[in-house]
């Protein structure tokens, strides 16, 4: 994607309990941060993509987000692709300012989540599709939990991955949320046995393994590469990018170990023309750990199969040799509805500007990251480089 | 419940699990659909199956908050795989939760539920072990 850049990122703090804002206000100040982040005037935004609204209707929700916000938009879009949602509407921005359609681009998520909400039928049903709801739900399956705990098991009895190394993942996670003010889990760091004596939910899943739904708000603005405004500190350039998909339900996949990322990412990897080799740094979506495990793989970051070892033995935190997920991930700052995915590329942007603070990775030239919808049902990969 | 997904709970009254069968592609499909979704041909008959699986995998809910549930845990949700080579999801039952594994072989048993009936599997006969 020559002519598309990275100009803008913004991000709210996360919240656990909404302040009695509505979406649109939080979308709103994300949007505030992002357009002044690429030194732009909110008259030069003229494409607008937004993730789904989680409490507001859905109907002409681009048009109604273009409306509180007071813009026009020449080209407005809404990317539902769960989790995937916000690196897939990076994708489409690029592709659009490539196509000539649009200069600035908006991309925009966020919403109220709450874990009250998912808990109760209705909150269940909303997400679920109608084989769903006749096929599955009758035999209690407890969402994400159940439906990632069936691909965390049979990881652990075709290869032998342990708890530990699972658990590893979250632990160095949490070393980098330590220098992360944002995030919403950051008092204390974790170790491998703390997060295997926290309950077993869905097992072999643990609740320290498990993403916490909160309200947020994120936003990134995609500009094409001449119209870049001087004051933007510095234009990430996007190298690759890929998108596949699978299944919709976990029980049907073809075979659950086997994520669309492996598709996804060898895309993103041809079109930049780089390896897994040549990437300094990975923002993986980490709804469970299982899932950064199998993304590790699948991307070719590892061997099938091999993921708990190569995590066991490879150091995670911002300043081993495999930095991921520095902001802490998911995992500490929550999940702002679709927001949650937004945060792993405005945490690839800030290394690749050099702007992490204590969290600094050194060579930061190429990211690898990741979007994943549903259980692991679609995939959106994206490789940003600096200079 | 409508079409072919009523069709299906219907008749597991019979105490047996049917599915579609593609007369045109000679597979089994799942779920109920009104086209064959390998050739997208109308040629699906209902068939019944053996009612025999294997566990493909499972999970052992702990804390449950759905209303019947939540009184159920610990309880295994899996995905089985049928001999037809469909997989589905269902509660394995008859047993403990400790003593199923990724492989181990089960059997249909169909229970009432609400106003209609239901899929479950149970240990196979073989090795049952309560
Ligand atoms: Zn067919």
């Amino acid at each position: 994607m020559q002519d598309a850049v990275i100009t803008g990122i913004g991000e709210l703090k996360p919240a656990i309990v909404n302040s009695g804002q509505t979406e649109l206000d939080l979308l709103m100040q994300a949007a505030a941060i992002a357009t002044s982040d690429a030194g732009l005037s909110k008259k030069e935004v003229d494409g607008l993509i937004v993730t789904p609204p989680s409490n507001d209707n859905y109907f002409m929700w681009p048009s109604q987000a273009a409306e509180y916000l007071q813009i026009k938009p020449e080209l407005l879009d809404m990317v539902e692709l769960g989790g995937a949602s916000a690196v897939g509407s990076i994708i489409r921005a690029a592709l659009f300012i490539q196509a000539g359609l649009c200069n600035h681009c908006l991309c925009l998520s966020g919403g109220i989540w709450d874990r009250r909400v998912f808990n109760t039928l209705e909150g269940k049903k909303k997400v679920m599709s109608q084989a769903e709801i006749d096929f599955e739900l009758p035999f209690g399956p407890m969402g994400f939990n159940s439906a990632y705990a069936l691909i965390t098991r049979r990881h652990m009895h075709k290869y032998g991955t342990t708890a530990e190394q699972l658990a590893k993942i979250v632990a160095d996670q949490r070393f980098n949320a330590m220098t992360n003010q944002n995030a919403l889990f950051n008092d204390k760091l974790l170790s491998i046995e703390d997060i295997l004596a926290s309950p077993v939910i869905a097992d072999p899943i643990h609740r320290l393994e498990i993403v916490v739904p909160c309200s947020g708000a994120a936003a990134v603005v995609v500009s094409r590469r001449d119209q870049a405004k001087n004051s933007c500190v510095r234009a990430i350039n996007i190298l690759g990018m890929g998108e596949a998909y699978t299944h919709n339900s976990i029980v049907y996949a073809a075979d659950i170990l086997e994520s669309p990322v492996k598709k996804a990412a060898g895309k993103a990897f041809a079109m930049a023309n780089l390896k897994p080799e040549d990437i300094n740094l990975v923002s993986l979506y980490d709804c469970y750990p299982i899932t950064v495990l199998i993304t590790l793989e699948d991307a070719g970051f590892c061997a099938k199969g091999e993921g708990g070892e190569f995590v066991m033995n490879t150091d995670l935190t911002y300043g081993g040799k495999l930095p991921c997920n520095t902001h802490g991930g998911q995992l500490c700052c929550g999940q702002p509805s679709f927001a949650g995915g937004m945060s792993h590329v405005i945490e690839a942007v800030r290394q690749l500007r050099n702007e992490a603070g204590e969290r600094q990775v050194q060579k930061n030239k190429v990211a690898f990251i990741n979007g994943n919808g549903g259980v692991m049902s679609v995939e959106s990969c994206l490789i940003l480089g600096g200079d | 419940m409508q079409g072919n997904t009523a069709v299906f709970f219907n008749k597991l009254a019979s105490g047996k699990l049917w599915l579609q069968y593609c007369e045109s592609c000679h597979k089994y499909i799942f779920y109920p659909r009104v086209f064959c979704p390998n050739c997208l041909k109308p040629d699906l008959q209902w068939k019944e199956t053996s009612g025999q699986g294997k566990v493909y995998s499972f999970t052992i809910i702990h804390y449950s908050n759905l209303p019947e549930k939540s009184e159920q845990v610990p309880y295994a949700y899996a995905i089985v795989e049928l001999a037809e080579g469909i997989r589905l999801a269902a509660n394995i039952t008859d047993c403990h939760p400790k003593d199923i594994s990724i492989g181990m072989s089960v059997e249909l048993t169909v229970k009432k539920y609400h106003y209609s009936y239901l899929h479950y599997f149970r240990p196979a006969t073989m090795n049952r072990k309560c």
